[in-house]
């Protein structure tokens, strides 16, 4: 026993309205899908860690207070820079010669 | 690209310039990502008129590179690393051991049967 498309169709559109969805018999694309993802942007844009105070930000909000912070690491690399020097074998000074001449120096170089 | 790096450094993180080309792609795509989803809307609606579909077509395979969220890149937070990272921990499997075995993430423990 064969059903008529258009009584199919009646029921299809009472089914829609009793559960709210779009009546759509042809299965035409609109492109809702789309419209009804997610944002995922602030998730993927807060992956990496924002920056925090650092020891720096600590010194100049003391300084004001004349208290002094200590930056353990920067005491630290100091330190070695100084000892560094002692034995002959710190960072080369910087020249105090224009950069064309410097240029044609690491020229002949070569 | 520098137009879309912040001006002053906000990575808390491990910081080389493949971490900061990351975290401003992943800035671009949040900024972009309604208008993205809007073109695409409209390339898929089949009720639109050709023309305008196929103009949506264009505009975006015209947007920036950085804009597209298949160029991000989940990177280790501790050593910048773009392989063998771990989701959950957002560090490589190096660094995850490492720190695990220090007892610095709350809950992990070295398995043993």
């Amino acid at each position: 026993m064969s059903v008529p498309r258009a009584r199919i169709l009646d029921l299809m559109k009472v089914r829609c309205q009793v559960f709210s969805t779009t009546y759509n018999p042809e299965g035409i694309r609109t492109g809702n899908k789309i419209l009804r993802q997610r944002l995922r942007g602030p998730a993927l844009a807060s992956y990496y860690p924002r920056k925090m105070s650092t020891v720096q930000d600590m010194i100049k909000e003391f300084a004001p207070y004349e208290l002094v912070v200590d930056n353990e690491e920067e005491d630290d690399r100091l330190e070695h820079i100084v000892a560094l020097k002692q034995r002959g074998k710190g960072a080369p000074k910087k020249k105090k010669a224009p950069a064309s001449k410097q240029d044609q120096k690491a020229g002949k170089k070569r | 690209m520098s137009m879309f790096r912040a001006k002053k450094l906000d990575l808390g993180c491990f910081v080389n310039i493949k971490t900061i080309r990351d975290h401003s792609k992943r800035k671009a795509f949040e900024a972009f990502e309604t208008q993205r989803q809007a073109l695409r809307y409209v390339i898929r609606n089949q009720t639109l008129p050709a023309r305008t579909r196929a103009e949506a077509q264009l505009q975006l395979t015209q947007m920036h590179c950085y804009t597209r969220p298949t160029q991000i890149r989940n990177r280790c937070i501790l050593g910048g690393k773009g392989r063998g990272v771990l989701r959950d921990f957002k560090m490589t499997r190096y660094n995850f051991r490492m720190q695990a075995l220090d007892g610095n993430l709350p809950g992990v423990k070295k398995a043993s049967w």
